[in-house]
């Protein structure tokens, strides 16, 4: 049993788990939808709250564009696990983003296959298309240029991603008619 | 040699994914005769006999992985590992989209040997069409009675959760596998503790590759014994082969294995580009050692072979690498993406393959130096074998491999500060 | 018992120990950063690399079982060879600052990098760059640059002080050990991980730049912060290190604490309290003897309080907490004879501090009261009962029970103003002095004087057998 005077509201405990949990109550973040939380939560077995951190971080994602570190303590808070844990899954995983991005993601692939057949010519395009530098967000916030690695589209190659569609077989061609149709 | 086709057995239709296709070409045919007729170790034995090994690159023998778990354990996991991201394989991805419910008959079949209540199919988070084909059949399957309580009748239950990565190569390593999947950064865990004995929660768990787990139905269907009368002696079946880079006709082809490496490249995928001349082979992903043409002359595609060739089958993805290729700034691509992807868990891999990949990129931008060769020996050294898992030695043996066949090309990018190639990765 | 060899030279362990555990139980260094007997294993620095008979790969020792007959090599060319490379890794981004780190003299990356590491570094890319002495709360400081992602802070945050409150973010070469941003950093223990970090990543806001640490010199002492009486190390000065020219004050700090293991205690920890004993102790101390307010010389002091004590109707003893078994034992054997004793808690819990918890911290914030009570029974003052002359033993903050009373005070620190002490006595305070305290669990636990006492100041178990007399 653990306890502590005044403010060190974690140790503070004379007899139990205070209601609501261990850690302060977080508002819910804009845009979260709780019940699909608990949905989600269902699919896993029950002793396996922390397996959701990344699920529940990647279906907040979809709702919020990005992530901060309040979102992920809000994840970790509900699930009950150490909030630096979700705060580490947000920084390591390439997918999940801590930065604001663009309506369209645009991730090119610039891994070996795609390479040898002219990657780096299709990102030039791009990046002279939408005016910016891979990594960066057009100032009407519509796209975002990203490079990543391979996309197990070797065979199909060269590969991008627009936000989850995958497009492949690229040419400048092909990815002008792709962006004139994007919304 | 005789040659059957566990996966492309049916013509690709609008339809053919979905599980009344499957059904009608036999699909869960295998599942109603293991839960009908067969104990959970006779499918164990089934699959050890047929001489299946693991297709995600390791090669090691299935059978022989279920058999290390302790059956009397309270608690099994199965989780198989989807998260293909070995530059230069897309298999998993053909039978995501176009033949999941072989998957899911296998991982049942193989929930059924190992006596496994919930299975896990871990996905790459980037897949998209392959997700939404693995959701659909997964729904398919539970409203069928696939899935779920008293399978198809019988007293034996399971779950398939499918559960997304978040973009990470490391992860389809098992064990940081199974840290991803508990919620972790996906670290790659020390052995010991085999996955077998403490995975998944501290439980024994299998982790078994999406094309190892869909080949078990076709060897329960039609028996050990067929499957081991194709492939080699010592490597037994088909396995689907991709093949990228500098060919006519890229793609996915299904192979027995043994199959002789040049007939692969100048029939399968029509030879190379613009009939230049070939000038290396990357025989298994990325991560494998390069081989030049004359080490490829007689080479046929099995584990053993490639080995003794000096480089590895891995995932049986070969890449094409043609003449006029500047080798300096793809070996570039490579360490890049090996820096970008190295966890940042253990020492030698951390900082060794993002060095790695400074010299390099300063090689590549033409402000290399005396001394850069040896130094990136040094680290290729101080890495292999040194690392907590794979990907440490994955990362080092390209740029070994580039350093011991194209030596002079580096050497001539150092002296002259340019390639001798014009800096070419198309061509 | 497994006998296995290492380098030639037979070793027995204990079965379920690993290579490492047993070599260094055995005496042989093997070197080792991630490795820490009381956390998780990590594996992560692989700078422990040892040759197994028979197996083609290096394997780390931290997680290798011992097996019978085993033969090791830990220094085998290949070995060296391969924790040359691990060391060159290490140092790679590693700033080249030990001129003004803290850790400089018992880190272990100086350590290794000059018995084991290479001379001459082959690196020609400039050093990366990462947060540079980032405050972490109010008492720590962490250089992400210095920093070798060993994960033993981590581990310490998350499976001893369960805190959680540091975690390694990012990752390749940019992964870097953090605080969380929207939460205050908060740990009772934090300070433990300042001791653990094998480099000069994690410091102590409070010591840094103080001293150089081969100027100082630990002195086993004991904790007064709660009845757990961790043992701990005050540092000091080397006597031949001493100040002259500067203020010899300097020669009688106590510049840091740092955790004594002692596994019967406190293992290798001790709360953040302990930390700051030396700011507890720094308040103004009793270092004249006085006589009605006036100063007095010691035996006029000793004297009046004689007089005092005899001359009583009713004289009663209120005993410290803090007392020494040893100044217990005096003072059961001579004045308690005399007298009525009771007993109490010099200090009580202080507002934010943690009252108790399920590792270290005891509600009871005295070090000896169980001392106190094996000798004497558990007894409050009763103000009702009469006693015209009290001696109070120890500090004191509430003399209101006493009113009426004529005090005598054995005390290191000066009483409130406006206390009405008739004759003070200077004692020793825990540092001028050495003894035993007995913990809640009714361990002893020993502490030695840090410094000389000061002029004029008296030994309590003396004083109180001289007014017996």
């Amino acid at each position: 049993m653990s306890c502590l005077k005044d403010k060190f509201d974690r140790y503070v405990n004379d007899g139990g788990v205070p209601e609501g949990g261990l850690a302060p109550a977080e508002p819910v973040p804009a845009g979260v939808d709780l019940d699909a939380f608990d949905a989600l939560r269902k699919t896993y077995p029950e002793q396996m709250a922390s397996s959701l951190v990344l699920p529940l971080l990647q279906t907040m994602q979809e709702a919020k564009g990005h992530l901060t570190e309040s979102d992920a303590v809000f994840v970790a808070d509900y699930l009950g696990v150490p909030a630096m844990q979700a705060v580490e899954v947000l920084s390591w995983y390439t997918m999940l983003y801590s930065e604001p991005v663009g309506r369209q993601v645009i991730k090119v692939c610039r891994n070996i296959a795609c390479s040898l057949l002219g990657a780096e010519r299709l990102i030039a395009h791009l990046e002279h298309k939408l005016g910016i530098k891979a990594g960066e967000t057009t100032a009407d916030g519509r796209f975002t240029l990203m490079l990543v690695e391979c996309l197990a589209s070797c065979g199909t190659a060269p590969a991008m991603q627009v936000n989850d569609t995958y497009h492949e077989c690229l040419t400048e061609e092909k990815i002008d008619r792709i962006l004139e149709e994007l919304p | 040699m005789k040659a059957a086709n566990v996966f492309f057995n049916f013509e690709i239709t609008g339809e053919s994914h979905t599980l009344d296709a499957y059904r009608n070409r036999g699909g869960y045919g295998a599942l109603q005769k293991a839960l009908c007729s067969l104990q959970p170790i006779d499918v164990q034995n089934e699959v050890t006999a047929s001489g299946l090994r693991g297709r995600g690159g390791a090669g090691f023998p299935t059978g022989m992985k279920w058999s290390f778990v302790d059956k009397m354990s309270p608690v099994v996991y199965l989780c198989c590992n989807a998260d293909e991201g070995e530059p230069g394989t897309f298999k998993d991805r053909w039978i995501f989209e176009h033949s999941p419910h072989q998957l899911i008959e296998g991982v049942l079949l193989a929930a059924y040997a190992l006596q496994v209540r919930h299975a896990f199919i871990y996905i790459r988070g980037e897949f998209d069409l392959s997700w939404r084909r693995l959701k659909e059949a997964l729904a398919e399957a539970r409203s069928a009675g696939l899935m779920g309580e008293h399978i198809l009748g019988s007293r034996f239950s399971c779950d398939i959760i499918a559960h997304r990565g978040g973009g990470a190569y490391v992860c389809g390593e098992e064990s940081s596998l199974i840290s991803s999947l508990e919620g972790f950064k996906g670290y790659p865990r020390n052995k010991p503790p085999f996955p077998a004995v403490k995975g998944l929660y501290q439980s024994p768990t299998v982790v078994n590759n999406v094309e190892t787990l869909s080949t078990v139905p076709w060897i329960i269907a039609h028996g050990a014994a067929a499957y081991k009368e194709m492939g080699t002696e010592k490597n037994s079946g088909t396995r689907l082969f991709g093949i990228s880079g500098h060919v006519r006709k890229p793609g996915l082809f299904e192979r027995p294995v043994g199959y002789p490496m040049k007939k692969f490249i100048y029939e399968d995928a029509g030879g190379i580009e613009g009939g230049k001349k070939l000038k290396a082979v990357i025989p298994g992903g990325s991560s494998t050692p390069l081989l030049l043409p004359e080490e490829i002359e007689n080479l046929t595609m099995d584990a053993e072979s490639v080995q003794a060739a000096g480089s590895m089958l891995g995932s049986g993805g070969t890449i094409v690498i043609a003449e006029g290729t500047c080798m300096v700034r793809l070996l570039h691509v490579l360490t890049r993406f090996y820096a970008h992807e190295s966890c940042g868990q253990c020492t030698p891999c951390r900082e060794g393959t993002s060095w790695m990949d400074k010299i390099v990129a300063r090689i590549a931008a033409g402000r290399g130096q005396s001394g850069d060769l040896d130094s990136l020996e040094r680290i290729t050294r101080g890495i292999m074998g040194n690392t907590v898992c794979a990907l440490g030695d994955a990362a080092a043996m390209p740029v070994a491999g580039f350093l011991r066949k194209f030596r002079h090309e580096f050497e001539f990018f150092i002296e002259h500060g340019c390639s001798m190639y014009g800096g070419r990765l198309e061509i | 018992m497994i006998n296995l060899t290492i380098d030639n030279k037979r070793i027995e362990a204990y079965p379920g120990e690993t290579v490492l555990q047993a070599a260094l139980r055995s005496g042989v260094d093997i070197p080792h950063f991630c490795y820490h007997p009381c956390l998780s294993l990590a594996g992560n620095c692989r700078v422990c690399l040892v040759k197994v008979d028979g197996r083609p790969k290096l394997m780390p020792s931290c997680n290798l079982p011992v097996a019978p007959d085993m033969q090791i090599e830990s220094e085998t060319e290949e070995v060296l060879a391969a924790r040359q490379a691990v060391l060159q890794f290490i140092t790679l981004n590693h700033p080249a600052d030990c001129g003004i780190c803290d850790k400089a003299g018992e880190c272990r990356v100086q350590d290794y990098h000059v018995k084991y590491g290479e001379g001459e570094g082959i690196s020609a890319e400039l050093k990366a760059h990462k947060p540079k002495l980032k405050p972490l709360g109010e008492r720590l400081l962490l250089d992400n640059e210095r920093c070798i992602l060993c994960s033993r802070c981590v581990r310490f945050t998350r499976e001893i002080s369960r805190s959680n409150m540091l975690g390694i973010v990012e990752r390749g070469s940019h992964a870097r050990v953090t605080a969380l941003e929207t939460r205050e950093f908060q740990d009772p223990y934090s300070d433990n991980v300042i001791g653990i970090c094998p480099s000069g990543a994690l410091s102590s806001r409070d010591f840094l730049y103080k001293s150089r640490v081969w100027y100082l010199e630990p002195v086993r002492s004991v904790c007064t912060g709660c009845a757990r009486c961790c043992s701990i190390q005050a540092w000091r000065r080397k006597k031949n290190w001493h100040v002259r020219s500067l203020s010899s004050e300097l020669n009688r700090t106590i510049y840091r604490i740092s955790p004594l293991e002692n596994p019967e205690v406190n293992g290798s920890w001790i709360c953040n309290k302990g930390f700051d004993l030396p700011k507890a102790m720094a308040r103004e101390r009793a270092l004249k003897p006085l006589v009605g307010g006036r100063e007095a010389t010691v035996s006029q002091a000793l004297q009046q309080a004689w007089q005092l004590v005899s001359a009583a109707s009713l004289p009663a003893v209120v005993v410290s907490a803090h007392a020494s078994n040893e100044e217990l034992d005096a003072f059961r054997d001579t004045l308690a004879l005399q007298v009525t004793v009771y007993t109490r808690e010099d200090c009580s819990v202080q507002a934010d501090e943690v009252v108790e918890d399920d590792f270290l911290i005891r509600p009871d914030k005295n070090p000896n009261g169980y001392g106190v009570h094996q000798r004497f029974e558990r007894h409050s003052f009763d103000p009702a009962a009469g006693h015209d002359v009290v001696v109070i033993w120890g500090e004191l903050q509430d003399y209101s029970p006493f009113a009426g009373c004529r005090l005598i005070q054995l005390t290191p620190f000066l009483p409130p103003a406006g206390a009405d002490v008739e004759v003070l006595i200077p004692i020793a305070p825990l540092f001028e002095r050495s003894g035993t305290f007995t913990n809640f669990e009714g361990k002893d636990n020993r502490f030695q004087a840090v410094f000389d006492r000061a002029p004029l100041v008296q030994d309590a178990a003396e004083v109180l057998r001289r007014l017996a007399a």
